[in-house]
Parts: structure tokens; C-alpha cells; sequence
């Protein structure tokens, strides 16, 4: 992925077609890993790996294989906290803060915004 | 020490690819529709087929999406293994070099009718030596223990088949292994070179009971009543002789926890040599003529026990892991398992991103230990 860092700080990592409501991606910045998700159309950005054990949150919403048979098709999902829920272990994440309330681990959260198509975010 | 992740989309740390992992508890979830065109009986099929709650129903009060923020399902976080390429494609995510595939019907046990159960039993072996087996995967061979008689049919009827490396039963509220009913068991399980896996089943602590109904929560039901239940089974086993007559048994106790190795291991030596009078009256041990066990109670924990390691659940410091590692004997004893696909899933992460492995651990617990035990 080709990144380029703004005045501002901010550091192009997509396209905001690329990224399918419900889902995320992984991008690095700078050396470092961002999970940058699209919930219903709103874009936020954390630390990659999951505070429990270092699950990459990039891939909620991932396809489960035969998810037809599970109760939920996908791998993790998204809550209206809105939080992502870690792929692995169901661990929630607030995408505001990025915390586990359960645990009181947190990660870090980046700022988003979206210029005309392009999504960008500051490390 | 590894480093993570060069690449955001990786399951694992980049090291855990070019490490050999073997998985001993990888669950695959054939449908039922595909798993009753192995049951011979025609009397047991014609129910599974005709019957509302099929070959599977569920016993247990509890359920694990009651204790997961929206009440996600437990038994398929992950998805469903439902034919060999599915367990090879998930393998790959996690690193996992050698699944030992079981066909998960772990409620098996706590369903009432013998029939039934030992024809899903069949049903399950049959469809593993046609389905999986070919495919190239380790598979367990499942074992009826609430019928000794007929465990010993099917051990002899499969046991020598490549690709059935151990064999399959579960610890629970059921007959332990200390009653020499399971005697003939054992010597086919010696006489065909299978380890004994035992896994927990969904049957938690005995429901109906004040203390079965007093746990109200996940954490209560799968968090210690399976360590409880295997911690009483090798007990059980190794105060009934059970390893002074099998001396070459494997036992292998999986998802039943691994930090109560080092409470088990100091508390037997010190009960039994405190009090080794009653061993002699045990029928097994009076059997065989015995005034004492053969060895001090703990070494038979690290010579004819393995536990699994999902989940690992490590102390947040290096130094208090690496110490609870030497104490639970870790290098001797644990089997690294996934448990996919259930949301207790438990990739070996720490194996990779923890100072208190070094290399000589990382390689017995990954794959060493299990490769010996498995001869894979």
C-alpha cells in the first residue's frame, strides 16, 4: 500500500470504496499497524492487535468458512457503541476510546477523515 | 525473539509460520445429514433420521452465548470444519502444521441411550477413516467408555488403521478411570500403541445437584468445572494403579486447564506418603499384590499424563509465566491445541511474544512432545 503523509499529518492508506461497510483493513503507517474499519459508513481507526492476544482487528468481518452453518456468518462484527468486536475472542472495543471495559486494557486510536474519496488518518 | 507483524493481515507472529505446530484439539463439525449415512445400525438411523432433536440434543442448562456480549454462539466463533479441505484451509491461517482432528460430538457421553450412542460413535470413526483420513490428517479414534466392552470392539476394529493416532473419550461427572472395569480398554489401547485423549464433555458438573445448579455463570461451568474433573481423573488413576498395571498408558487431559499440575503434583506426594495405607485395598493395586504405588504419585503425572494448553491464560509477567511453566513441568507435559473453532480459539501467540519461552520450550510444547506422544 502507498502511503503519503499531508501537511496536516494525515497519511492516505485508502480509497473509501475499497473498504465494504462492515468491515476493516489493515494498513501500516509509519511502521505501525492500523486497523482502519468502515461502520455504516463511518471510518475509524486503532492499533491492528486486539489488547487479549494480539488478534488483528483488520479482519472483522471477515467471511467465516461455512458461515451459512453458524449462527453469525462473520468473524467479530461491530456494536452501536460503536466498538469492534476482536475476530478471535469477541472482545469489545470501544472505536472512541479503545477500551475493553471488561479487562481496562486499551489500545490506541487514530483520527480519520475522508477528502474527496480518499480516506486518511493521523498517527 | 519474533517480532509482529510485518504483515497487519496475519493471524500470527511472522516466526510462528516457520515453527512446527501440531494442534491436538482441532474440532471439525461434519452435518448431521452427512454423519447418518455412516451409521449402520438401521434401527439407531431410522430415529436419528426420523426423531426432532436428531443425533445431538443438548443437555447441558447452560449456554456459552449467555456469558458473550450479544449473545454470540460459542461453538462457531470461528466457522465450521465440515470436510478435510476446511481443516487444512484454517490450519494455514494459525500456522497449525498438524491438526489432530477430532469429529466434535463432545455431548456424546451425556446422552442416555447405548445404542444410540455407540452407533454415533461408529458412525463418527467410519466417517473419519473415509473422509478425513485419505486426506492426509491425524485424526482421534472415539472410543464408547461408557461401554468398555464395545470400547474395546472398536479399538480392534480401527486401531491399527494409519491415521488414527491416539484414541477419544472424555473426563467428566462419568465412571473414573480407576474402576478395573476399564482394565481391557487400557490393554487395547497399550496393545495398539494409542494415547488416551480425554476431553471434556458439555456435561458440567452434575446438573440437578446443589452445586451443579448453584453455577450460574460461564466462568464458573467451563472455567473450573473441567479443570476440577480432570484434576479427580488422573488422581483417580494414579492411586487405583492404574499405571502399575499400564505402565505404558498415555493419558492426555484436554481443555481441562494446566496451572493445577503444580497444586496435583506436591498434594498427592504429600497425602499419599502421609497416608499409604489404603492403596493396598484398592482392587487393582490388591490385584496386583501391591503394598504401595511403584513410584511417588507425582512422577506418574509427568511420565503418563499430558495437558493441553488452551487456553494458555499466561501471568501478564515474563518472569511469573517462565515460573509457572517449570512448575506445571511444561516442558514434559503440554500439548499446544487450538480449539478451533470455538470462541475459547487459542492461537500460540505467547509461544512467540513471551521472553518466558526459549527455544527448546517453544519446540516441546508446539510440536515435540506431541510428536513423540503421536509418533508423527
Amino acid at each position: 500500500m502507498s502511503t503519503h503523509t499531508d501537511d496536516d499529518g494525515y497519511t492516505h492508506v485508502a480509497a473509501a470504496d475499497e473498504l465494504e461497510p462492515g468491515t476493516g483493513m489493515g494498513v501500516v503507517v509509519d511502521g505501525v499497524e492500523v486497523a482502519l474499519f468502515n461502520v455504516d459508513g463511518e471510518f475509524h481507526a486503532t492499533s491492528n492487535r486486539c489488547p487479549h492476544q494480539r488478534a488483528p482487528l483488520c479482519k472483522v468481518g471477515e467471511r467465516k468458512i461455512n458461515g451459512e452453518k453458524c449462527w453469525n456468518e462473520t468473524r467479530g462484527g461491530f456494536t452501536d457503541a460503536p466498538a469492534v468486536a476482536c475476530p478471535w475472542h469477541l472482545w469489545e472495543i470501544d472505536l472512541e476510546t479503545g477500551e475493553h471495559a471488561a479487562s481496562g486494557k486499551q489500545i490506541g486510536v487514530f483520527d480519520v477523515k475522508v477528502e474527496n474519496g480518499d480516506v486518511l488518518v493521523s498517527i | 525473539m519474533a517480532s509482529q507483524d510485518a504483515d497487519p493481515e496475519s493471524e500470527m507472529p511472522a516466526a510462528a509460520y516457520d515453527e512446527r505446530i501440531i494442534d491436538l484439539d482441532f474440532h471439525m463439525n461434519p452435518t448431521e445429514a452427512e454423519l447418518v449415512r455412516y451409521v449402520e445400525d438401521p434401527v439407531a438411523r431410522e430415529k436419528f433420521e426420523t426423531v426432532e432433536f436428531g443425533m445431538a440434543p443438548r443437555k447441558a442448562k447452560w449456554d456459552a452465548a449467555w456469558a458473550v456480549p450479544g449473545g454470540n454462539e460459542g461453538l462457531f466463533t470461528q466457522g465450521r470444519a465440515e470436510v478435510a479441505e476446511d481443516v487444512e484451509t484454517v490450519a494455514e491461517y494459525f500456522a497449525i502444521d498438524d491438526p489432530i482432528v477430532n469429529i466434535g460430538l463432545n455431548n456424546t457421553p451425556t446422552q442416555h441411550n447405548p445404542v444410540q450412542k455407540n452407533a454415533i460413535v461408529r458412525a463418527a470413526n467410519d466417517f473419519a477413516l473415509d473422509r478425513v483420513i485419505p486426506e492426509d490428517l491425524h485424526c482421534l479414534l472415539m472410543v464408547p467408555q461408557w461401554d468398555p466392552e464395545y470400547a474395546v470392539e472398536e479399538i480392534c476394529r480401527l486401531g491399527d488403521k494409519d491415521g488414527f493416532v491416539g484414541a477419544y473419550g472424555w473426563f467428566g461427572p462419568f465412571s473414573l478411570l480407576g474402576d478395573p472395569a476399564f482394565d481391557p480398554m487400557f490393554e487395547a489401547l497399550v496393545a495398539y500403541d494409542l494415547p488416551l485423549v480425554l476431553h471434556g464433555s458439555l456435561s458440567f458438573w452434575p446438573q440437578d445437584t446443589p452445586v451443579g445448579d448453584g453455577m450460574l455463570t460461564w466462568t464458573e461451568q467451563l472455567g473450573f468445572d473441567w479443570p476440577v474433573h480432570a484434576m479427580l481423573t488422573a488422581v483417580n488413576a494414579v492411586m487405583s494403579g492404574v499405571f502399575d498395571k499400564f505402565p505404558d498408558l498415555q493419558v492426555v487431559l484436554e481443555e481441562g486447564g494446566h496451572w493445577w499440575i503444580p497444586f496435583a503434583r506436591y498434594r498427592m506426594d504429600e497425602f499419599y506418603e502421609m497416608h499409604p495405607e489404603d492403596v493396598k485395598l484398592h482392587p487393582r493395586v490388591h490385584e496386583l499384590g501391591n503394598e504401595r504405588l511403584q513410584r511417588t504419585p507425582s512422577d506418574y503425572l509427568r511420565d503418563n499424563f499430558h495437558v493441553t494448553t488452551q487456553p494458555m491464560a499466561p501471568p501478564e509477567r515474563s518472569a511469573d509465566f517462565e515460573q509457572m511453566l517449570t512448575q506445571s513441568m511444561a516442558e514434559d507435559m503440554f500439548l499446544y491445541s487450538s480449539d478451533w473453532p470455538h470462541q475459547t480459539l487459542d492461537p500460540a501467540t505467547w509461544a512467540f511474544t513471551d521472553r518466558a519461552f526459549d527455544e527448546d520450550l517453544r519446540a516441546a510444547v508446539l510440536h515435540e512432545n506431541a510428536a513423540e506422544l503421536f509418533g508423527i
